[in-house]
């Protein structure tokens, strides 16, 4: 074959055409990844700057104190060793040449050698040369130069390498002091190389020039190196010197290891459809968690699909901020809305969608927030997407609090500590030097945090105002209270006193999701799971008033089932909050709080009576008639809630008629109310349900991508991105 | 807007940019990618995971080196990867030249067979017949491209042409 044919088969080969399909399905996968990549790059570039620097964290940052203390460390090391080889080369010459120097060194050497000896670290390095060395060296210098006959220019560069040497060796006294590392061993070199170094100024002068030639520029270049580099040093150890804690908290070493894929998620199967003849009541507890929207963003992101386990579909739903009517005052906190529609996946069932929408305080009613901010600063929480991300969140929340809020901030790893006394706001910069100064490393032993935590607290309770502990982990809690029922009956105890907790989980690879669950469920809060900084953005600054202020607990929601027009139903999502029945009215049972403002959503799948699409059959021997009467309604809805301070719960209740409100509802609602559909269709996709039929991804996204509204977040666009990028983590 | 002034856009973060620049490049991150490997299915897996590469790091591309040149150095390490994945196993056997008027799936199909045999030669050789005689570049383009010298290229595309006409004349398949 030649050139020419080989050109032909290329050129041929060339023809080949494109499939356009693959073409905009490969840019759009690409766009998609691309915007995340720029919003992850937009949450490096916050901090960046002097912060950055300044942060101690050791991986990942190029300019960070623990390389200049390293390449500090190193240096002297290197100027150490080279020292003494010079002054050993030179001891030697002069053993060789014994009968040319040897009256001088006794009278000039033992006063140097003793001044430098004497030279402590604390004393002031130049101070010490320029008062003491001076004089006694331009002497030695004199005598020396008079014996071998040398001409006068010799002296003077002479001089300057001894001056030289001296300040390279008081400035290395200096920087071993602040390394406050080694100090041992360098203050041995230095008195060791020192006597030597003094010996050599002893030298025949020739021989002196010589070194003191080759030993200029060093000498030159030492003392302004050090001093540039001296502020950076002591800087540094400022940065790194460790916080007050109790018991110092060991440090693991940079390349910390990471987990991968140990994530637990507890697994629950999901609801199955029930018959309203034999189970007409349904009972659940509201969620407005998010944690498990925010896990499976990050896993699409990764181009993988997440765990079954880790979606539940009421957590997505509920991501997102819904326009439902808003009630009326703080003394009935909370509206539902209830709309029947048809169902977009499956023909001849319907869905009732229950939304619930807090009152928002307006921002001068809102009470006093105290809060303590407990964190796990253990060795896994070392990632970029952990420690680092906690600060960053923590200090944009401290931007929506008010100066007479308070903050305290407790840290466990291998031991526990109380880092900040709870400090108003008003000192924010207390706050922030607090935050700025914690590093991770150690084991974690998260049961002794939260005791701390709510020992702080306690001390420290006020009445009036909102007393809240906000945890933030990677969930990993291996040392300390081991018994998780112990933790959650402590938890319990305290939410009695009026202590809330919240947990924020972060970080992949190690997350304990059902052990952040059920801490926030037990502590009367609510459980977030925070990967970017777009995240923290929308749980600590967009939902702030959501996310402390509770409006109503226990918040508990009944469905009464109509046998007479709903054949079968489904509750879709809640599998985690479910109730029995007989626990709505009792007071004692703990359920789902909600927050200023918070919107829940809650949706059933119902079969109607006379629909062909029902998944069980009649019973051939069913004693009981066919019930009738009021065929005009599907059921009865409940709600009881119990105000913040209340123990006595109060009911809602709302009758839910059989009229169609497919096409009848107001376009905002209806927009609404598809995209909640959107979003729970497209979690029991990713749940692999099997209840959607052959409801696929492409419907998702067109269902959510017609009902976006005004996105004023852009939330919704990113969910949009997300089914795309579940569609590609699919094939592949 | 020039190619320089669409990565500038896209490397701030302008995502209209980005899709036109990967409008503009498809193609031929395609062509090449089917050369390279002999069927259409693994050359969209390729040209896909090539536009998410530069989806992550078209902020890192510095303009030292021609936008194209390190476009072809991603696809090639894009395709190196995907197949030492993959283990694909060579395709069907097409003995000769094609003639003028057999169509362009065949001829892919011919040329992945010649490339396997230039990659059994010796490494790199691949790279070098795809990059000189594939996409027309001058053998000081593909040296900088594959990071070897010139001098490198020009005796990998002498033995591999001095190999293929031995080879073609014994005329043996698939071995």
């Amino acid at each position: 074959m030649n050139d020419d044919q080989l050109l032909s088969v290329f050129a041929k080969a060339d023809e080949i055409h494109v499939d356009e399909n693959k073409k905009t399905q490969a840019i759009n996968t690409a766009i998609a990844e691309f915007s995340s990549a720029a919003e992850q790059k937009k949450t490096l570039n916050l901090f960046q700057g002097i912060v950055a620097r300044l942060r101690p964290i050791f991986s990942q940052q190029v300019n960070d104190g623990r390389k200049d203390m390293k390449r500090e460390n190193r240096k002297f090391v290197f100027g150490g060793v080279a020292g003494a080889a010079v002054s050993t080369f030179a001891w030697l010459v002069f053993v060789g040449n014994p009968d040319q120097v040897v009256t001088v060194e006794g009278d000039v050497n033992p006063a140097a050698q003793g001044q430098e000896i004497a030279a402590t670290p604390k004393q002031s390095p130049v101070k010490f040369e320029d008062d003491t060395l001076r004089p006694e060296n331009s002497d030695s210098i004199s005598t020396l130069s008079d014996p071998s006959g040398s001409s006068e220019n010799n002296s003077p560069p002479h001089e300057e390498a001894d001056m030289g040497t001296q300040v390279e060796l008081a400035t290395e006294v200096e920087v071993a002091a602040e390394l406050e590392t080694a100090v041992d061993v360098s203050v041995d070199k230095v008195a060791s190389s020192a006597p030597k170094q003094a010996e050599s100024s002893a030298l025949p002068s020739s021989m002196a020039t010589t070194m003191a030639k080759s030993r200029l520029p060093a000498a030159d270049r030492a003392p302004g190196a050090n001093f540039r580099h001296a502020p950076t040093s002591r800087e540094a150890s400022a940065q790194v010197v460790p916080i007050p804690l109790p018991k110092p908290i060991d440090t693991l070493p940079a390349n910390g290891y990471s987990e991968e894929g140990r994530d637990q998620f507890e697994s629950l199967a999901e609801n199955d459809v029930k018959l309203a003849t034999e189970h007409p009541v349904s009972t659940f507890s509201v969620d407005v968690d998010t944690a498990s929207y925010s896990f499976v963003r990050s896993a699409l992101s990764r181009g993988v699909l997440p765990q079954k386990n880790a979606v539940r579909i009421e957590e997505m739903v509920n991501y997102f901020d819904y326009d439902y009517p808003l009630p009326g005052s703080r003394f009935q906190p909370f509206k539902p809305t209830v709309a029947v529609v048809d169902s977009p996946w499956a023909k001849e069932k319907k869905l009732i969608h229950i939304g619930i929408k807090g009152y928002d305080l307006a921002e001068n009613t809102r009470r006093k927030v105290n809060i303590i901010f407990l964190l796990d600063v253990s060795g896994s929480m070392k990632a970029a997407d952990k420690l680092p991300l906690v600060k960053q969140s923590l200090s944009m929340l401290l931007n929506v609090l008010k100066p007479s809020d308070r903050v305290g901030i407790v840290v466990y790893a291998g031991a526990a500590g109380a880092v900040l006394e709870p400090t108003p706001v008003s000192e924010k910069q207390k706050i922030i030097d607090a935050m700025n100064r914690l590093q991770a490393g150690g084991s974690t032993a998260g049961g002794e945090g939260i005791k701390l935590a709510y020992q702080l607290a306690e001390a420290n309770f006020d009445k009036a105002a909102v007393n809240r502990i906000i945890l933030a982990t990677d969930g990993d809690f291996n040392v300390g209270i081991r018994n998780r029922e112990e933790l959650k009956g402590f938890i319990e105890r305290k939410r009695e006193k009026g202590i809330f907790l919240s947990v924020l989980g972060f970080g992949r690879g190690n997350y304990n999701d059902h052990l952040m669950q059920s801490l926030a469920q037990n502590g009367n809060g609510m459980a977030a799971y925070i990967d970017t900084l777009g995240e923290a953005q929308k749980v600590l600054v967009n939902e702030a008033t959501s996310t402390l202020f509770p409006i109503a607990k226990d918040v508990k929601l009944q469905f009464e089932f109509n046998p007479a027009t709903v054949v079968e139903y489904r509750l879709i999502g809640y599998e985690t909050r479910r109730l029995q029945r007989e626990d709505f009215n009792n007071d004692k049972v703990d359920a789902g709080d909600i927050g200023a403002g918070h919107t829940v959503t809650a949706i059933y799948e119902i079969t109607p009576r006379g629909s062909s699409q029902r998944l069980v059959d009649d019973r051939r021997y069913d004693s009981k008639a066919p019930v009738v009467g009021r065929d005009d309604e599907y059921g009865f809805l409940k709600i009881r809630y119990k105000l913040p301070e209340a123990d006595k719960s109060q009911l809602i209740t709302h009758t839910v008629g059989v009229e169609n409100q497919q096409n009848k509802l107001s376009t905002a609602l209806q927009r609404e109310i598809n995209f909640a559909s959107a979003v729970a269709g497209f979690a029991q996709l990713l749940k692999t349900s099997k209840y959607v039929g052959d409801w696929s991804y492409d419907k998702a996204i067109e269902l959510a991508q017609s009902n976006k509204g005004a996105d004023e977040f852009g939330y919704r666009t990113e969910f949009v991105q997300l089914i795309r990028k579940a569609k590609v983590a699919e094939a592949m | 807007m020039n190619d320089t002034a669409l990565i500038k856009a896209a490397q701030k973060g302008d995502a209209n940019a980005f899709e036109r620049l990967l409008e503009q490049y498809y193609d031929s991150i395609f062509r090449f990618a089917m050369k390279w490997s002999g069927n259409r299915h693994d050359a969209e897996d390729i040209a896909q995971q090539v536009c998410l590469k530069l989806a992550q790091s078209l902020a890192k591309f510095r303009f030292e080196a021609q936008f194209s040149s390190w476009l072809y150095r991603i696809v090639i390490n894009t395709a190196k990867d995907f197949h030492s994945r993959e283990q694909r196993t060579a395709t069907a056997c097409v003995a000769t030249p094609p003639a003028v008027d057999t169509g362009a799936e065949e001829a892919v199909i011919l040329l992945h067979q010649i490339l396997n045999k230039a990659d059994s030669w010796g490494e790199g050789f691949k790279e070098s017949l795809l990059l000189v005689h594939g996409e027309g570049l001058s053998h000081a383009e593909a040296a900088k491209i594959l990071q070897v010298k010139e001098s490198t290229i020009s005796w990998r595309l002498h033995q591999v042409r001095k190999k293929l006409a031995a080879w073609q004349s014994a005329n043996r398949c698939g071995d």
